[in-house]
């Protein structure tokens, strides 16, 4: 089990550094200069000079990229270039604005794709079945930004349940988070339906049954157990993609949270606020999927941490 | 079998409670409802903007905030004609040379933190701009200003280097706004972020990154300029500045009250802003233009009669109809008619008309009489794009084959530098005539003169109308440099968009001013 965790580190090691390379060669190459942002064309060249040394930009780019990871090893992400403030301090106060609404999404997304995952896997090749999946497949259809935007116009805009846009209350959160459950949800309730097929027709699922046990029994204790595995996977995911899946939500709803800090960022080429949430992602991506391995082994005892 | 239903059911009703529980916590929700920014004892009045703010610092903000209008006052104020009027500074005397500029200073002023303004704070601020290690982007506008010097606590004295009219814009000028003497040594490196230390009318409270700005109002002002009807404190509490990205999402905010305030309302929403009872909307030309360049060094583009072919080729009245929707107007010349000094009256005279004959004449003048092949840049929002996509059609119309190429904002400007361009679609936003000087003197070459045009002639008419000694000069030189700039068609001007800005019906006495929203001038919101 150590040996298992020490490797995996180790493993995290490698891997963050092998990103922060790609992810800061192609910041780089990208075309764009952040002090144009900053300073506008009418100052002196000395004054832009100035500036790019004060930010190291003046330097070559594989000194640059040494200082960020000496500094990245120090804990420190260094200064964003346009929005004079800590990179660290950027993105914790966008951290768990983001962070909220995953973890509520993904609770969405539970609750409402087991039930129907289930259903549909019981009832095989039924109407009920036929009609959940055809749900579920228009929920995979559908874009994100899309069916934000229309969650947004009928329940906010026309109902007037919730707020538009902003955060900061639950009434706030609701909505985005039901953006990306739902969405989430019907991948999710397919992925339910086929584990769950797959596990009530294996022997022991017959064993159990045929030693008298009842049948909610059989499901709840025998084959959902078994059947959690897809929905570890998708747990580990979208810890990791706390940043990606809510970008366009984050810009739909006007949330401020760390998917907009980062497209901001690169469309401005603020390039130390760029690797530091990509460090930040990476760390997470990481340590979703370290999570949901220990929960493989946690939920199916014969899933073994080698 | 049966047992599996009785099974499923439990389970997926367990489901249906929960979701039922969720419905009704969202009812509860609903009924409960108060939202923190609509408090019923305070009158808040929310206006939306598009992007944040870098820093809430007037003289560093690359990304400028409306909040800055409000935290500061400026030595010199527009009134609702747009005129220079008195601010910080009740009155100002120029010497006949135009070199020496007295101002005098409002007395009883006070920052926010109740220090008192004097004229130490007009040297430090202007000082500061001017300093090279504050990296000022405006550094450059008060670069004719030599020294300031403190005549008394209530007077200044400007030195110039040479005549500069155009100091009075520069210092009504947002980036100009009087910022407390050695408030960067006193709030340290939060400066702009934490604080924020004014005159103005409305006093910082907080900062939302990404959320928004709130303002309170600053309760001992009575330092308005005379021109404003109330002088005194704003009439409500507070100003919140709310940071919506989604275009839809704001106008929707705007029509369900949740925004009171809205400015830059895209022309596609206007017929239907237009006709909402709850909301008025305020129309008037903007000192923006729209035009199409090219890289003027370059083959064919540096021939004059080339140059006048893409000007006749443009149907600038389909644009105006088609892209805007009718909420823009053609333009012929290089400013704005809303600068009214300074506009020449006779640009559309003067300019080129849609005419595809006599361009495909002049290409054939030109040795292009099949035309040529070449490419037309845009950044890839979806107006600029559309615009482009006109264009193309528009220019192929005479022989001209564009190929269009998209960038996003920051690699348009790299590839600009680069001096990549042939073909390219720009649009300025400048309330004065020395965006001239900013895109068209050889001194700003390559950037941001991006239609690399060098021009001995060119330069020497700008920088005597910079250079004038009073402003009435000033604004005669700049009319004999757009004269000169249409026969040399530097440019292909295209349109000048409308200022559209929406606003709430609670929103009362609300009076239209051609530059910003004069919220301490009486404005109110009844809350109902």
């Amino acid at each position: 089990m150590l040996r298992y965790f020490v490797r995996r580190m180790a493993f995290l090691v490698l891997t963050l550094l092998g990103a922060t390379i790609v992810i800061f060669s192609m910041l780089h190459l990208a075309p764009g200069d952040p002090i144009d942002l900053i300073v506008g064309p009418n100052v002196t060249p000395e004054v832009r000079e100035n500036i790019r040394h004060q930010y190291g930009l003046d330097r070559p780019l594989a000194v640059q990229y040494l200082s960020f990871m000496k500094s990245l090893l120090h804990g420190d992400l260094g200064n964003s270039i346009i929005q004079h403030k800590p990179v660290s301090e950027l993105i914790a106060e966008r951290f768990f604005v983001t962070l909220e609404l995953s973890l509520t999404a993904l609770f969405i997304s539970f609750l409402i794709s087991i039930p129907i995952g289930i259903k549909a896997a019981l009832k095989r090749n039924t109407v009920t079945d036929y009609a959940l999946m055809a749900l579920s497949l228009i929920g995979i259809s559908m874009p994100t930004f899309w069916f934000g935007l229309m969650l947004l116009y009928i329940v906010a805009f026309k109902l007037r349940f919730f707020p538009i846009s902003g955060y900061g209350t639950w009434r706030h959160l609701f909505l985005p988070a039901l953006t990306i459950g739902i969405t989430d949800a019907a991948l999710l309730a397919r992925m339910v339906r086929s584990s769950m097929l797959e596990v009530i027709r294996q022997d022991y699922i017959r064993t159990a049954r045929s030693k008298g046990l009842p049948e909610r029994v059989v499901i709840n204790r025998h084959a959902l157990r078994n059947a959690l595995i897809p929905i570890i996977t998708l747990l580990g995911l979208r810890i990791g993609g706390v940043v990606g899946g809510s970008v366009v939500v984050e810009i739909v709803f006007a949330r401020p949270g760390l998917g907009r800090l980062m497209v901001d960022s690169i469309l401005a080429r603020d390039y130390p606020v760029v690797q530091g949430v990509m460090v930040v992602l990476t760390t997470c991506i990481i340590l979703g999927n370290l999570l949901a391995d220990i929960l493989y082994a946690v939920v199916d005892p014969r899933i073994k941490l080698k | 079998m049966k047992e599996v239903k009785g099974f499923s059911k439990v389970r997926v009703f367990g489901a249906y409670i929960m979701i039922a529980l969720c419905v009704f916590l969202g009812i509860l929700g609903v009924l409960f409802m108060e939202s923190p920014l609509i408090a019923a004892e305070k009158k808040v009045i929310v206006q939306a903007m598009d992007r944040d703010p870098d820093i809430l610092d007037a003289m560093k903000a690359a990304w400028y905030s409306d909040a800055l209008i409000y935290l500061h006052d400026r030595l010199i104020s527009r009134d609702y004609d747009f005129r220079y009027r008195p601010g910080l500074a009740t009155g100002w005397d120029v010497s006949e040379d135009g070199l020496i500029w007295v101002l005098h200073l409002r007395k009883g002023v006070t920052f926010h933190d109740g220090t008192p303004f004097t004229a130490k704070d007009v040297k430090w601020t202007i000082d500061t701009i001017k300093d090279p290690k504050t990296a000022s982007p405006y550094a450059g506008d008060l670069k004719a200003i030599d020294e300031v010097k403190i005549i008394d606590d209530h007077t200044v004295q400007m030195e110039l280097k040479y005549p500069f009219p155009n100091l009075l814009f520069n210092l009504s000028n947002t980036a100009s706004g009087i910022q407390k003497a050695g408030c960067y040594e006193e709030y340290g490196e939060y400066y702009g972020i934490k604080t924020v230390m004014g005159t103005g009318p409305f006093m910082f409270k907080q900062w939302v990154r990404g959320d928004r700005i709130v303002l309170v109002k600053n309760p001992d002002y009575n330092w308005g300029p005379e021109w404003m009807s109330n002088r005194g404190p704003a009439l409500f509490d507070e100003l919140v500045i709310r940071t919506i990205p989604e275009e839809s999402s704001r106008i929707m905010e705007l029509i369900t009250g949740g925004v009171h305030v809205l400015r830059d309302v895209p022309p596609l929403q206007a017929d239907k802003l237009k006709e909402n009872p709850d909301i008025n909307l305020f129309i008037d030309q903007s000192t923006r233009l729209g035009y199409l360049a090219y890289a003027c060094d370059k083959k064919p583009f540096d021939d004059v009669l080339v140059r006048r072919a893409i000007n006749h080729a443009v149907d600038r009245e389909t644009i105006v109809k088609y892209i805007f929707s009718g909420y823009a107007t053609p333009a012929y010349g290089y400013l704005p008619p809303a600068l009214k000094d300074e506009y020449l009256e006779e640009s559309e005279e003067l300019g080129y008309k849609y005419d595809p004959a006599r361009a495909k004449a002049l290409l054939a003048e030109a040795g292009f009489p099949k035309g040529f092949e070449t490419t037309l840049s845009a950044e890839n929002d979806s107006t600029s794009k559309r615009l482009a996509e006109v264009l193309q059609a528009q220019l192929a119309e005479v022989g001209i084959k564009a190929k269009i190429q998209l960038y996003d904002s920051a690699s348009y400007v790299a590839m600009l530098k680069a001096g990549q361009q042939d073909l390219f679609v720009r649009l300025y936003s400048w309330p004065n005539a020395d965006i001239l000087d900013w895109f068209l003197l050889s001194t700003q070459f390559p950037y941001p003169n991006h239609s690399r045009w060098c021009d001995p002639k060119t330069d020497e008419l700008i920088n005597s109308a910079a250079t004038a000694p009073t402003w009435e000069i000033r604004a005669e030189r700049y009319k004999e440099v757009q004269q000169y700039l249409i026969e040399q068609a530097v440019w292909c001007p295209i349109y000048i968009p409308d200022k559209m800005l929406a606003v709430r019906k609670e929103v009362i006495n609300f009076k239209n001013h051609p530059w910003m929203i004069q919220y301490s001038d009486g404005i109110d919101i009844v809350t109902k």
